[in-house]
Parts: C-alpha cells; structure tokens; sequence
C-alpha cells in the first residue's frame, strides 16, 4: 500500500536528518507547553505549579519525545546501531581479545580472499567475448582420451556437417612465434587464425578491417592484422598503417587492420596471419584448434548429439580412419580452464580449512570471554533484556569482529593474491599478463563479505548459546561455585580443539602426500643430462629457410661457428626438444625376414641434427648416432628409443631393419624407407609422472620438405647448447652468432634445461607449497587453540588444583593431569582426523605420483607430528600447575 | 483528577489518525495545542487523552504523507508548527471514515443481534 511504501521511504529520510527533527520536536513541544501553561495560569496556578501542571498534563517531555522517536524511526535499525555502539565499546574494553581475533580471522578471510580471486578469474569469469556461453571448442575423441589438436580434414569435416555450430574458425593452439624483422628484429607472439577467428570472438577494431574470405584461401597475398599493444609500441600508432608492408620474417606482410584495445585472444597474440590453408589436403598432422558459436536455439547437448551422429555417418562411408573415433564439442571456457580447475579447487578447499580452524580458535577466545561476562549478561537479563536481544547482542559483537577481520582480509587478500600469483606457475590459464586479469571485482567483494558474516555468526552462535542458557540464578551465583569448572562449557571447549586437531590432520596429510609426490618428481631420472645446457629459440616460419636444405645449412653453419665460441661444449638443433611440442605419426615395418612385423604402430616423431645425443648425454645403447655420412644424399636412417625397440621389435634386434615412416597419411608426409641404425635410452621428456613413449628420430637434413614447412610452421627451430661455463656467460656471444648466421633473425629468450625440467612440474610445487603453508598455519593455529584451553582450564581449576595438592597430589600427578586430559583431546581429533583424511584422500588421488593415497609414512608421521605439537603446547600450562603453591591456590576464589 | 467516575476511553491508533484528520479537514490547520484543546473539546472529556499521546500520531500521518507541517507565527508571535490535510490526507480521510461507518454498523447490528438471541 501506498502509505505503507511513503512512511517507508520517510522512516529512511528520517536516518539523514535526525538531528533536525530532534530540534523541531523540541520547539515544537516548547510552545505546546507555553499554551498548557497560560492555560494553567488563567485557572489561577502558581507559576511553579503551571509548569508542573503542563509537563503532568503532556506526560512528560522526556517520554513524549521518546515515544515520537520510536513512531518516526525503523526501530530495528536504531536497535541495531544501538547494538554496533554497544559491540563496540566492548570490543575496545579489551583490545588484546579484539587484536588477536580480529588478526586470526583477517589472515584467514585474507587467504580465502586471495585463492577466491584465482578461482574467480578463472573458474568463474565468463570469458570476455560476447555471448560467451555460446562459444565451444572441437575436441577429435577417442577411447584414451582428445587428440590435443585438429587437423585439416577435421576442419572440413566440421565445416561441412557441424550444423549446430556458425563461425567456425581455427587457431593456433600454442603461443607461435614470428620474427618481426622491420626496424628493430624482435620475437612476437604471433596466431594463425582463420578469416572469420575475429567475428566470431566479437573483436572490435581500430583501423581497416580483418582477413576475407579470399585471404584464408592457400596462396593469397601474405597479410596480417595487428593487435593495439603493437600498434602503439612498434609504429607509433600510425593511423596510416593499414595497407602498408611490415617485414616478417623477411618477406613482407600487407597490414589490412588493428584490433581495439580491448581485445585479447586466448592465446595472446601481439599480431594475427592467416592460414591459408589448403582445405582439400589430407594432412594428418593435428596441428591448430577448432572454435566456433552455437547456433541460437542449439543447446550444447543437441549440438553435441548432431556432430556425433554425423560423425557416425562418416564412419560408415570410411571418412573417419579410426571407428574409435568421434567428434565432441566443449564449452570454451571448460577447454580453456582445462586442469587447472582440479588444482584450483584443492587449493580453494584446503584454505576454507585454514579458515574453519581460525573460526575455531576465535570460537574458543569468545566462550572464554563470555564466561567472564556471564555475570553482565545475567545482570541485563535481569533488568530485562530478553533472549533474543542477548543473542543478537552477541551475534553483534562476533559479525562487528569478523567484519572487521574481513575488512583486513581483503586488505591482505589483495597483497596475497600477488604474493600467490608470483609465486603459481605460469600456466594457469585466464590470469593475463602478470596475472592482469586477476583483481578484485564485486564477485571477490561479494565472497569476501558473505564468509565474513559466515564466520561471524558460526564462531559467534556457540558461545551465545552457552551463555544465553543458563538460568540466570546460577549465572549470579556462580562467583561463590567456582570449585571445578562448568562442566558443559569444557565440554564445548574440548569439542571445538578436537575439530581443530582434526581439520590439521586432514591438512596436513594432504599436504605430506604432495611433498611426496614433489620429492618423488624431482628424484625422477628424466634419461638427459639437464644441467649446462640452454636453449633459444627462433622462429624461421616465412623466412627464406624453406626447405629442408636450406635449415641443414643454417644448422650446420651454426654449429661450425658455436663450436668457436668459448665455453660452448657442444650444439644441436631440433624443432622438439624435451618438454616441447610433438608429433606421432604411423610406421610400418618393411622387407623383413620375420613375419609378424608387418604391422603398423605408432610412434613419436622427431628429426634432430648430429649432436643432439651429445649435447642431452642421451647414451646410444645399440648400435650408433647420426654422423656425417647421414646428410641429404645418404641412405635413409632412423635411430629408436628403448620403449620403441621392446614394445615393437621384443626379443629381437631392430638394428638393420627398415621401416617407412607415415605413409598414406598425406602428401607432406611422403618419406623414404629408413634403417634402424641405434638404439637410445628411454628420455621422460613430456611429464615426468609418464613413462617414456616409444620415438623415432631421424636426421634433420633427411626430412621431407613437407614436415619442414610444417614443423616451421607450427613452431620455431631450437638450438640446444651445452657448455662449459655459465650459461649467461655465453649465451650474449650464442645469440650474436645466431643472428649473423641467420641473417639478422633475432634469437628468442635463453632457457636452462634446468628450468625447462623444473618448469615442467611446476604446478606439482605450486600445489605442494600452497598446501604446505595451509597445513603449517593450521597446525600452528591448533597449537594456540590447544595452549588456550588448557591454560584457561589451569586458570579456571585452580582452587580444584589447591585441594588436590593440599590432600597429597604431589606435582608431577598434577603436570601428569593436565597433559593427560589435553592429550586425550588431541588423540580423539588425531583419530577423527585420520578418519577423514582416510575418506577425503582419494580426491588427491589426481595428483600423487610415487606415493600411493593412503601412504603409511603420512598416516603416521602426521599423529606423531601432532603429538609432538600438542605435547608441546600443553606443557606450559601444565607445568604452571604444578608450580602453583597449594595454600595461594585455595586462597583464589 | 476529576473524570475518576467517568468512563475513559482509550484512544486505539487508528480511531485518533481518523479524529485527527477529521478535525484539521473542518477547522483547518492547527498546531499541536490547538488539536489537543480541540479533541478534548468535543469528545466531552470522555477521551482520556494526555496530550503527549498526539505526537506519534502526527509523525505517523506526516509520514504516511496525509497531512503536512509547517512553521509559522501563531496569533500572539509564537513560533508553532501548523498542520494541515494534504490531498492524499483528504482521500485518505473519506475512505477511513467509510471504512469507520461500516465497519461500526456491523459491529451495532452484531450486537443488535446478540441481544435479540
């Protein structure tokens, strides 16, 4: 009703100008009690007794005013600040409980605050395209899992039958890398994309336009679109730009267009070409990723449930090779998040444990408080305060405390999250540049703010509780009973540590599981010698270096000229070195003697140049290495690794066989017959949690000029240089040399093997270091809880303590007491920690390695360390119990 | 006091919007003073009515925005706060008063009835 709403909105009006009608009322009431009083004296009153008469007759100022405050006013509002008022004088009455609870619950909301804009940023940010749950990613499925990319037959396919899906485009899945050679040479990130990549992720422009559809098709003009950042930073924002040439690796490129400022790319790019591919090829390689947009009135599923039962069709007419196979289409974001979404949300729930036992700890600060203040809360009982007013006074004081911690939370949180993201591996996905995208928006404020109340009122009700039961006789009377302590409350005391206890349990055997887990990775032989080796990368896509004779010149230059430098052991080149980019391709065993071999596998492709086994101290176990004699004009070699040679050839000698490596798989693949001229010890060179695959290598200066294009294609060329001295030392005069030799290409940044290796479980430490730093602040924070307890227990029993000793307890029984009741607390939480940690640990299962879930070294080393902990926390109140004089602890009251 | 043997009422809320409203709609506007003087005026004494009693009254009907205060002189150069009814007070006043009428007849023949059983 109308009224209802207009006294509403007054009532809140009321809140701004209080003061005013404060002052109108009492005018008002001013001249009122004028008239009251004339009338008084006109009945022939004494002045005096007109007055009186005039207050009697309006009832008094005081009460009128009041009752006029409560009529204009929201009255569970004026309570309220009336309580806040109240919480807070409290509060302030004693600093060193508000300083220690508010600090607790700040550095636990902080923590929460921190992960949660992690978790926000990337689980549950949309992405920043239009319509962005309309995006979904190509997946090529089969029973072990999707093939990391999509290749161009798939590409046709999709284009041809995904008829639930508009705009679908192609990228490159990795971060490429062009050489920008006008000016200044420097590497960029550079994408291809296909022509309608920028209409489908909406992508606004500055200048020109973005790629036609003749520009996608094989053999246009060479063209390219430049992102703002590059725009701005290498050509000054010349608004003149589109239509002139910049130089890319060495051939030149027609600028058509400039994205706006706004637009980011996942991956990031610093400028786009395109394709241009040849979309009748049969090229196997599975090279670049697939997106596009659900078309509207398409739900995911009924998209899905098409291209599967086109993809069937294709099947029976043998389009597909593989009747494993089928096609699946993910929501973009899921595809882009891809595990880090498991890692985020372990870290996520081991830091709302931290936070639970900071609640915990505040829980028992405050019943200790509350019991000192039974006495005030029975007293405003008594003069009539009702339950729920005490409750809500008390669930006050706990939100006014948790507001405030979560105030500094945030404060903390916005500093962690920075400290968190220095410290997290550079792979998560969705974080930007320097985890740019990670910052505190309304979502992060929103979570922040709800724990806060969360906490607030869980740490805040239990103790309410407690004090609010009581009848209020025996709360007044209990200053004379305080011979043991209220059994109910220690009760509740005990209850709260021994969830404590069990919380660190559970945190802290995760966190033992992953250090097991790091410790088993890094003891982990990869196969390669990784220390006193770097490598740069260079980009040679577009460049003269074409063909496969022209890279074996450049290699074989630049090895002659790093052989001079000083320091420099030894060098090779690849374009996948260990922890990079690979290809599998199908062999096929030929001209054999043995029957069985016939067969076709599968197995990891590579081409290296003469010394990579050198420089990577991989050992030739059979046979030999690659040397001189195996250039362009020898004969076709191959040398295969350990798994390749026993899961294919077991039990018999592989060395002098032949085989012939990806036939019928396309024309770029189309390779000579290759004898199996070595042998070479198994490498971990994708995960070092994974067996080695089995692999084939062959000379570089052997490889088809199809897979050279490609390989330069999809990726850079990379020099591996193992050397004497410190790779700073010599890597300013590699890089010199580089680029003479190369002809002015600039050499991308120096990476260690060392780091490339300790990079590659990098995620692993992350986890381990984040779950650690939990487990250890849990397990100091049950350590405090513990010490309170018991010491205010101490405190609480001392007269008890008094009577024991003063009838022949003798001291080390009373130390022997107090530990002992501690200890029976903590075992009882060590054991229902263990309890659950026994449930919980098979969702850490993902990310064991060499340490199985329910490994006895945690099982065990976690009691004992909390044990220790416990023990250690109980012995200063115990041994202030033993120390007490029997005669001064019966005279406390 | 002198109305001891005399029948007092309790005034319930709404009864005092209503008489308050009536009284500002026929004679005009008046300062809290003049209102009170008024109300016991014409309800005889009958009304029990301490003359706080009106403010929370009048805060109420300036909030539902059915009358509106305001400063001014009074006759002997005292500054009062003067209210009067707004048009919404006025709507408000005719169907109060309907709602009044019927529901005090019911309530008569209710008890007309009860008499008769």
């Amino acid at each position: 009703m109308i009224k209802h709403l207009a006294r509403a909105m007054a009532k809140t009006r009321v809140l701004f100008k209080n003061r005013r009608l404060e002052e109108d009322l009492a005018k008002e009431l001013a001249t009122h009690l004028l008239y009251l009083e004339d009338e008084f004296l006109r009945q022939g009153l004494s002045p005096q007794e007109a007055h009186r008469q005039a207050r009697i007759a309006c009832g008094g100022v005081e009460q009128v005013k009041q009752a006029h405050r409560e009529e204009r006013s929201l009255r569970w509002l004026s309570q309220s600040l009336q309580d806040i008022r109240h919480a807070f004088r409290s509060l302030l009455r004693s600093p060193g409980f508000s300083i220690a609870a508010i600090l607790t619950l700040a550095l636990g909301i902080g923590a929460n605050t921190a992960v949660f804009s992690v978790v926000n940023a990337v689980l549950l940010k949309p992405l920043s395209y239009p319509k962005p749950d309309r995006l979904v990613q190509f997946w090529l499925k089969s029973t072990e899992g999707s093939v990391p990319g999509a290749s161009i037959p798939d590409l046709r396919f999709w284009l041809q039958h995904a008829e639930a899906v508009d705009d679908i485009s192609a990228y490159d899945l990795g971060q490429g890398v062009l050489s920008l050679t006008s000016g200044m040479p420097e590497e960029l990130r550079g994408v291809h994309v296909t022509a309608n990549y920028f209409r489908l992720f909406g992508a606004p422009l500055v200048l020109g336009r973005t790629f036609s559809a003749d520009e996608d098709r094989a053999g246009s003009d060479k063209v390219v679109v430049l992102s703002y950042g590059l725009w701005k930073r290498r050509f000054g924002g010349d608004r003149q730009i589109v239509g002139k040439a910049i130089s890319i690796g060495k051939k030149p490129y027609t600028v058509v267009g400039v994205t706006g400022e706004s637009f980011r790319s996942d991956p990031d790019a610093d400028l786009w070409v395109p394709f241009q591919f040849n979309l009748n090829s049969d090229n196997q390689l599975h090279s670049f990723g697939v997106v596009g947009r659900l078309k509207p009135g398409f739900s995911l599923s009924q998209a899905n449930v098409q291209l599967r039962l086109a993809a069937q069709a294709a099947q029976r007419q043998g389009l597909l090779p593989d009747p494993d196979y089928t096609f699946e289409l993910e929501p973009l974001r899921d595809a882009i998040v891809k595990d880090a979404r498991a890692s985020l949300l372990l870290i996520q729930a081991a830091v709302s444990l931290v936070l639970l036992i900071a609640c915990a700890n505040v829980a028992n600060l405050l019943l200790a408080r509350a019991t000192v203040r039974q006495r005030e809360f029975a007293i405003r009982a008594a003069i009539g305060a009702g339950r729920g007013r005490l409750l809500r006074q008390f669930a006050t004081e706990s939100v006014l405390l948790s507001t405030c911690g979560g105030g500094i939370g945030l404060v903390i949180g916005s500093l962690g999250v920075h400290a968190l993201l220095s410290i997290s591996p550079g792979n998560i996905p969705r974080i930007g540049d320097g985890g740019a995208a990670v910052a505190l928006d309304w979502h992060v404020l929103m979570f922040t703010f709800g724990i806060s109340l969360l906490v607030g009122i869980i740490f805040g009700i239990v103790p309410a509780l407690r004090v609010c039961v009581p009848s209020l006789n025996q709360s007044l009377n209990e200053g004379s009973q305080r011979l043991g302590s209220d059994s109910g409350q220690s009760k509740m005391r005990s209850l709260i540590v021994l969830s404590e206890v069990s919380l660190s349990v559970v945190l802290l055997i995760g966190a033992a599981l992953l250090i097991r887990t790091f410790a088993a990775l890094r003891s982990v032989n990869p196969g390669f010698d990784r220390h006193n080796v770097f490598l740069m990368e260079m980009s040679l896509h577009g460049s003269q270096f074409a063909t496969t004779a022209n890279v074996e010149r450049l290699v074989e230059d630049t090895r002659q000229r790093l052989a001079g430098v000083a320091g420099v052991e030894v060098a090779a080149a690849t374009y996948s070195p260990p922890f990079g980019d690979r290809m599998g391709l199908p062999f096929a065993a030929i001209g054999t003697a043995s029957g069985n071999l016939g067969n076709n596998g599968d197995a990891e492709w590579m081409s290296v140049s003469p010394g990579y086994f050198a420089v990577l101290k991989i050992p030739v176990i059979r046979g030999r290495d690659f040397s001189d004699r195996d250039g362009k004009g020898g004969s076709g070699v191959v040398v295969i690794n350990e798994t390749m040679a026993k899961r294919y050839w077991a039990g018999k000698d592989p060395i002098g066989q032949s085989i012939q490596i990806g036939r019928g798989i396309g024309p770029e693949f189309e390779d000579r017959p290759r004898q199996i001229i070595g042998i070479v010890a198994d490498v971990r060179e994708h995960d070092l949690s994974e067996p080695p695959q089995p692999t084939m290598m062959i000379p570089l200066a052997q490889e088809p000029d199809g897979t050279t294009r490609l390989g330069l294609q999809f990726g850079p060329i990379f020099w591996l240089i193992r050397t004497r001295l410190e790779a700073h030392q010599v890597a300013g005069q590699v890089s010199e040399q580089l680029r003479e030799v190369s002809g002015g290409l600039p050499a991308g940044q120096v990476r260690t093997m060392d780091g490339v290796v300790s990079d590659s479980i990098e995620r692993q430490n992350f986890n381990m270091l984040l779950l650690g730093v939990f487990a250890v602040t849990a397990l100091a924070l049950t350590a405090v809880g513990i010490y309170g307890v018991m010491a205010y227990s101490v405190a609480q029993r001392t007269h008890e303590i008094g009577v024991r000793m003063a009838l022949g307890a003798n001291r080390r029984r009373i130390r022997n007491l107090v530990v002992g009741t501690g200890m029976v607390t903590a075992g009882l939480g060590v054991t229902v920690g263990l309890a659950a940690a026994a449930f919980l640990v098979r969702f850490l299962a993902g990310f064991l390695f060499g340490v199985r879930a329910w490994d006895p070294t945690a099982f065990i080393a976690v009691p004992v360390l909390l044990a220790m902990v416990a023990l250690f926390a109980l012995w200063i109140p115990a041994r202030r119990a033993a120390r007490l004089e029997p005669i001064e602890a019966l005279r406390v009251e | 006091m002198s109305s001891k043997d005399k029948k007092t009422h309790q005034v319930l809320q709404g009864t005092l919007d209503l008489i308050v409203l009536r009284n500002l709609a026929t004679i005009g506007p008046q300062h809290a003073y003049q209102i009170a003087t008024r109300l016991q005026q014409i309800s005889d004494g009958l009304l029990n009515l301490n003359q706080g009693t009106l403010y929370p009254a009048l805060v109420r009907l300036e909030q539902y925005g059915w009358i509106k205060g305001s400063w001014s002189e009074t006759e002997n150069g005292r500054e009062a706060k003067f209210y009067a009814i707004t048009v919404a007070g006025q709507k408000a006043l005719r169907s109060e008063t309907e709602h009044w009428r019927r529901t005090s007849q019911l309530i008569e023949r209710l008890l007309v009835e009860g008499t008769r059983a």
